[in-house]
Formats: structure tokens, C-alpha cells, sequence
């Protein structure tokens, strides 16, 4: 059994307070306290790699990585940026209780899901286990709680900060996926995160420049 | 023949590697930019060439063990990518003395500008080098995500309301959708693991898990294909995930315009060949539902075209369009239909190419790209006239051009499958596009133009560093429409890596 091997209620309590913390990053209009609940998660995410490297000691590598990608560069970038444009977001699409509701749901859902099809996924028998579909449950949840900033919000640096942490649900499910991934492509993938932020936050600053809003709705240049 | 080279490591390496040089070279002079690009591209162009004798002669390419490795249908990638990308280079060094190109804000203003846009070109066409040559299933992932960073800020490039919008849109719709495929390279990976007749290192090579793919649950391989049908599909432009693309190729500079719709949407729909054809065995009604996919984008994607002014969101939307055709031949999974796809596939890139370097070469004479604001200039630009029309008269499929033997073997592929309905799908398409492409050309170079009569009183033809790669593309076209066999070596080949399955 691997969950012999693993700090099971450790990673059980750090699970539950990543989900939280994803949930302040979507609700969260100021800018900041968004972005610091960001890097809150970050370090959450370093905390629970760690944790599960007993079982993967590339592990222990990723951990480092998404240290200095995670809670360090991406957070540096955000609030570098918000603190030239300003710092609070255009009004959201869907208002605060009802998307609080949404998470809720989704959470729920998840765990259910995963709990009976994690076998869909990949047929192992480390997919099976209690504390890997539990972290997939918390995965999901995320990588949605993500997409659902990115559909609902308007202003384009929430967008990127949904995308941060649409790929936070992915680098955190890939644990469960495939636990044996080894160190190179881990850091393939974490790496790409950052210059992608970087990339995007430069993109936005000149849409300001431009427009004068980081209101995506006012992209309506290019129609059709 | 497996043969250790290291050919496939210098090919994408010295492209990026000239890239880091010019973006920390911090400017320097214009000139030694375009002469720091021309030489790096020219090396991936001769790469691609001679990687392709090898490969047609029987060779498989393999360096760092087995982590890259070059079969016959990367080996048509790479072709693809290195010559284009280059006679891309070329058309860029005399493009961008045009206008604002240079002389916009953003990414360093004026002094750094050029050393930026060679840079990001570079790393494009070797991060794009990369994605078709390794054989890791997440790098494969890694590499197209790359490709999408190398050419962000090349699509804002322009720096103005639409090319920032494009560029934003660009930047996150594709970073959302390739994650999706992400998560489908993963699962792949994982449940080529779980057969447990791979180990080690073998587990991450798509050579490998290709042999056991059919050992994976079919429920796995369902999810698998899906997660990447979509993430990869995004990039390829697939309908419906194709918005960001008559937004990003239309505002991007027209060289850029070249690469993207050239060569990157193709790297994107080989990724997704190269991996979803290993469940077609096992899972062969995968095999209708993609040729359904492909038919969808070849009809939404002309239909739309069909309804633009402005001829380069026109020329996007005809790229969606014809990627649907490359789908619908290489979904069916047997040779003819592979054959048929991947020769439209290099198709499509020689003519849209040649047809983003017509448009551009407009925009450069005129400053115009919207069809109601050109008319009659085939006097005055009788080699960008004489090009545009033979593009157009390739994309829709008329003898004796390249495009009809492509057209013409998906439609026997499809027939020969049984898919009737494909067959006719594809075949008004190709009426829809005749019209699309060819009604547009004749109203800017042939017919009177409307408006202001002088306005176009003192176009010139664009110079020769812009219309000579125009006129070698359009030979190329007119070249493999006579003797269509020219290429038989290596797309048969290619063929055969994608038709697993018999027919």
C-alpha cells in the first residue's frame, strides 16, 4: 500500500485549505489579496509535492521548481503589474454567492466522480488508492474553479490568474496520473507556465496602453 | 534502417540557439539580424532536405537514444518547416522595411524591434523543428506549447488595437486548449506504463507505447483521444475551436502569417495524428468520427470565408477549411486516405503560403487588404497577379495545379471507405472554395476598381526580394501538379507510418 508510505492526513489538510485558497483567488476583486492567496497556493502545492515524494523522489525536484515558478516568478510578475494598472478587477460576470454555490457544486461533484471512475482515467492499481483519487478530487476542482474564472470574469489579468491556476489543477493532477513522471518533464512543463504569464501580462499592459481597460469586453476590434 | 544521427539534434538546436543569440545580443544592427536569420533558417532548410533524401532512401533518424527520432513523416515536417521557413525569412528581410513594421512601440521600441521579431522567428521554427522531431510523448506536448510562446508576441507584433487583441486572444485561448492535450499526453503516457509491457525509459517514446496501445482499456483510450483531440485540435484550428485564428493570421505581419498558417497549424495536426492514430486499431470507429471533424471544419471554415472583405481573415478562414480536408484524409487510417492527406497537407503549405505572400505583397504595395478597396491591378502588379491566381487556382483544386491530385485522392480514400457522405462534403467544398478564392482575385486584379478611381494610380509591383519565393512556391505548386510523383518517395512512406489500418 502506498498510502502506508505517505502522510495521509497531512496531505488531507492540505488539500482542503488548497481548495480554499483557490476559491479566495476566483472571489477575490482586489488584485492583490487574489494574487497573495495565489502564491498562498503555490506554496501549498511545493508543501503537498513534497509530501508525496516518498513514493517519487522526482518529486522532490518538482517541488523545487514549482517553488521558484510558482511562488515566486508568477506572483513577482502579477503584483509587479498590478501595481502599475491599478488593483481592483472590472465587475465579474457572475456575482460572488452564486459562484461560491458553483465551487461548491463542483467540489462535491468531483469527489464523487473520482472516487468511482478514477479507473477511467488511467487503469493502474496506484489509481485506485484513497489519497491519489482524493488529491484528483482536489485537482479537478481547481483546474475548473479556473475555467470558471476565465469564463466569468472580465478583466484579463483575472483571466491570466485563472489560467494560473487552471494549470495548478493540472500539474497537481498529474500526481495522480502518473506519479513515475520523471524530473525533465516535469520541468518542461512547469517552466512553460511562467513565460506564458510573463508573455501574457506584457500583452495586457499594451492592451491598457491601448484601450485604457483590461475590460475584455472592450476587445471589439475583430469580429467575425 | 535505424541510423544515429545527429542531424535532428543540430536542426532544431541551431535555429534556437540563433535566437537566444539575438534576443541577448540586445539590437545591434539590422543587417546583422537578417543575415544571423537568413543563415540559421538556410541550415534547417538544407537540414530538412537532406534529412528527407535519408529518410526517403529507407533511414530512420534517431538521436539522444531513441528521444528524438525521425521516420518519414517527421522527416516531411521538417521539410516543410525548413523551407518555408526560410523562403519566409527571405520575403521578411525587404517586408519589414514596410510602414510602422518596425517603427511601432512595444517589445524595446525602434532599436530593439528588429533583433526581437528575427529572434522570435527563429525560435518559432525551431521550437516547431522540435515538435515534430522528439519522440517523448510530454515533449511533444512541451514543444507545441513552445510553439505557441515563440509566436505570441510575433502575432501582437504590430503592437496597435488588433494586433494586441489577436495576440491576447491568441496567447490564452491556445495556452487553455493545450493544456487539454497536456492532460490527454499524461494519460497516454500512463496508460502505456500501466500495460506493463513497457518499462523505464521506454515508457515516455511514442515508437513505444505505439506497440502496446492497443493493450489500453478502450474507455483510457477514449478519454485519451478526446483530451487531445481538443487540445491539439485548438492549435490545428479545428472547428469549433478555431476563433482565435482568422484574428491571429490576419493581424500578424504577413511573413508571420506565412508561418502560421504555413506551417504551424500542420505541426499541431501532425501531434495530433502522431498520437491518436495509435488507438485507430483497436478503436476503429474513431476513425468515422474524425472524418465527421474534418468535414465539419472543411464546410464551417469555407462558408465563413466565403463571407470576408478582408482577404487575409479570407485566406484564415480557407486555412480552417482546408485543414479540414488533411483531417478527413489521414482520420481514415488507411494508406490512400493518409496519402492523400499528408500530400494536401504539403500542399496546402506551399499554395497558402504563396497566397499570405501575395496578400502581403498587396498590403506592401497598396496598404490595403480588403478586397472592396482593390480592383484592376494586374497591369500594375503583374507577378503578385500572376502568383495570387495560380494559389487560388491550386487551393480550389484545378488541374494541372497541385491541389487537385491532393483533393482528388482524399476523395478516392473516401470513397473507398464507403463514406459517401465525406465525398460529397468534400467535393462542394472544393466548389465553395473555387468561389471563395478565385471570385476575390479576379475582382483585385481584373475588375474595374470601385471608389476612388486614382487612389490606386501609383502602385508598383513589389520588389524582387518580395516576389521571387512567391514565384518559387507557385513553380513548386504547378511543379507537383504535373508530375505529382515527385514527392511519391517520402509521402509514401509518411503514408505508411499513418495507415494502421488495412484498406
Amino acid at each position: 500500500m502506498i498510502s502506508d508510505l505517505l502522510p495521509v492526513p497531512l496531505i488531507r489538510t492540505l488539500s482542503l485549505t488548497l481548495v480554499i485558497t483557490s476559491v479566495l483567488v476566483v472571489e477575490s476583486r482586489r488584485l492583490r489579496v487574489a494574487a497573495a492567496a495565489y502564491l498562498l497556493q503555490a506554496l501549498l502545492i511545493v508543501a503537498l509535492l513534497a509530501a508525496f515524494a516518498s513514493m517519487n523522489h522526482a518529486l522532490y525536484w518538482w517541488a523545487a521548481t514549482a517553488l521558484v515558478t510558482k511562488a515566486v516568478l508568477i506572483p513577482w510578475f502579477l503584483l509587479r503589474y498590478i501595481r502599475r494598472t491599478g488593483g481592483v478587477e472590472v465587475k465579474p460576470l457572475v456575482g460572488f454567492a452564486p459562484s461560491v454555490l458553483v465551487a461548491a457544486i463542483l467540489m462535491v461533484a468531483f469527489f464523487r466522480l473520482t472516487h468511482g471512475q478514477a479507473g477511467l482515467l488511467v487503469p493502474s492499481a496506484l489509481a485506485k488508492e484513497e489519497v491519489l483519487r482524493t488529491n484528483l478530487a482536489v485537482a479537478s476542482t481547481v483546474f475548473v474553479l479556473g475555467l470558471w474564472a476565465l469564463l466569468t470574469r472580465r478583466d484579463a489579468v483575472k483571466a491570466v490568474i485563472g489560467l494560473c491556476l487552471l494549470e495548478n489543477g493540472v500539474h497537481l493532477g498529474l500526481v495522480s496520473f502518473a506519479p513515475g513522471l520523471p524530473e525533465t518533464a516535469l520541468f518542461g512543463v512547469a517552466s512553460e507556465v511562467v513565460v506564458t504569464v510573463f508573455l501574457l501580462l506584457y500583452v495586457i499592459e499594451g492592451l491598457f496602453k491601448e484601450f485604457g481597460t483590461t475590460d475584455t469586453f472592450q476587445l471589439r476590434t475583430l469580429r467575425w | 534502417m535505424v541510423t544515429t544521427s545527429s542531424l535532428p539534434v543540430a536542426a532544431f538546436l541551431v535555429p534556437l540557439l540563433a535566437g537566444v543569440l539575438l534576443l541577448v545580443s540586445g539590437g545591434g544592427r539590422r543587417r546583422f539580424c537578417e543575415w544571423v536569420a537568413l543563415a540559421a533558417s538556410a541550415f534547417l532548410a538544407v537540414a530538412g532536405v537532406w534529412v528527407a533524401i535519408q529518410v526517403a532512401a529507407g533511414s530512420i533518424l534517431v538521436a539522444w537514444g531513441e528521444e528524438l527520432r525521425v521516420d518519414a513523416l517527421s522527416a516531411l515536417m521538417m521539410l516543410v518547416v525548413g523551407v518555408l521557413g526560410f523562403l519566409a525569412i527571405v520575403y521578411a528581410v525587404r517586408y519589414s522595411e514596410h510602414g510602422r513594421m518596425m517603427d511601432a512601440p512595444g517589445m524595446g521600441g525602434p532599436e530593439r524591434r528588429p533583433a526581437v521579431f528575427y529572434a522570435l522567428v527563429l525560435l518559432f521554427l525551431g521550437t516547431m523543428t522540435w515538435a515534430v522531431v522528439t519522440n517523448n510523448v510530454v515533449m511533444l506536448y512541451v514543444a507545441v506549447e513552445a510553439t505557441t510562446l515563440s509566436s505570441g508576441l510575433l502575432v501582437a507584433f504590430f503592437w496597435d488595437k488588433r494586433a494586441l487583441e489577436a495576440g491576447y486572444k491568441y496567447l490564452i485561448l491556445l495556452t487553455v486548449g493545450i493544456t487539454f492535450a497536456l492532460l490527454g499526453c499524461v494519460v497516454v503516457y500512463a496508460a502505456g506504463a500501466a500495460t506493463g509491457a513497457i518499462t523505464g525509459v521506454d515508457t515516455l517514446l511514442l515508437s513505444h507505447i505505439r506497440d502496446v496501445a492497443h493493450l489500453i482499456p478502450r474507455p483510457t483510450a477514449l478519454m485519451a483521444v478526446a483530451l487531445l483531440v481538443v487540445g491539439f485540435g485548438t492549435k490545428a484550428g479545428l472547428v469549433p475551436f478555431h476563433v482565435w485564428l482568422p484574428d491571429a493570421h490576419a493581424e500578424a505581419p504577413a511573413p508571420v502569417s506565412v508561418l502560421l498558417s504555413g506551417i504551424m497549424i500542420k505541426v499541431a495536426l501532425y501531434a495530433m495524428a502522431r498520437t491518436i492514430s495509435m488507438f485507430f486499431p483497436a478503436v476503429p470507429q474513431l476513425t468515422i468520427f474524425a472524418v465527421a471533424l474534418g468535414c465539419l471544419t472543411m464546410l464551417v471554415g469555407v462558408v465563413l470565408a466565403l463571407a470576408q472583405d478582408d482577404l487575409k481573415r479570407l485566406l484564415a478562414y480557407s486555412s480552417v477549411s482546408q485543414m479540414g480536408y488533411v483531417l478527413a484524409g489521414i482520420a481514415l487510417g488507411t494508406y490512400l486516405g493518409a496519402y492523400g492527406g499528408l500530400f494536401h497537407l504539403l500542399n496546402h503549405a506551399l499554395f497558402k503560403a504563396l497566397l499570405f505572400m501575395a496578400a502581403g505583397a498587396l498590403v506592401f504595395a497598396t496598404g490595403a487588404r480588403r478586397v472592396s478597396e482593390l480592383g484592376g491591378l494586374a497591369r500594375r502588379m503583374p507577378v503578385t497577379a500572376a502568383c495570387f491566381l495560380v494559389g487560388a487556382l491550386s487551393i480550389a483544386g484545378f488541374p494541372p495545379f497541385n491541389g487537385f491530385w491532393s483533393k482528388f485522392t482524399i476523395y478516392v480514400a473516401l470513397a473507398r471507405s464507403g463514406l459517401w457522405w465525406a465525398v460529397g462534403v468534400a467535393v462542394f467544398t472544393s466548389l465553395l472554395t473555387m468561389v471563395a478564392l478565385v471570385r476575390p482575385v479576379i475582382r483585385v486584379f481584373w475588375a474595374a476598381p470601385t471608389g476612388d478611381a486614382h487612389r490606386l494610380d501609383g502602385v508598383q509591383e513589389v520588389p524582387a526580394a518580395l516576389w521571387v519565393p512567391m514565384v518559387v512556391l507557385a513553380a513548386l505548386c504547378l511543379l507537383l501538379g504535373v508530375v505529382p510523383s515527385a514527392a511519391y518517395a517520402l509521402l509514401h512512406r509518411a503514408a505508411t507510418v499513418l495507415a494502421v489500418l488495412g484498406g
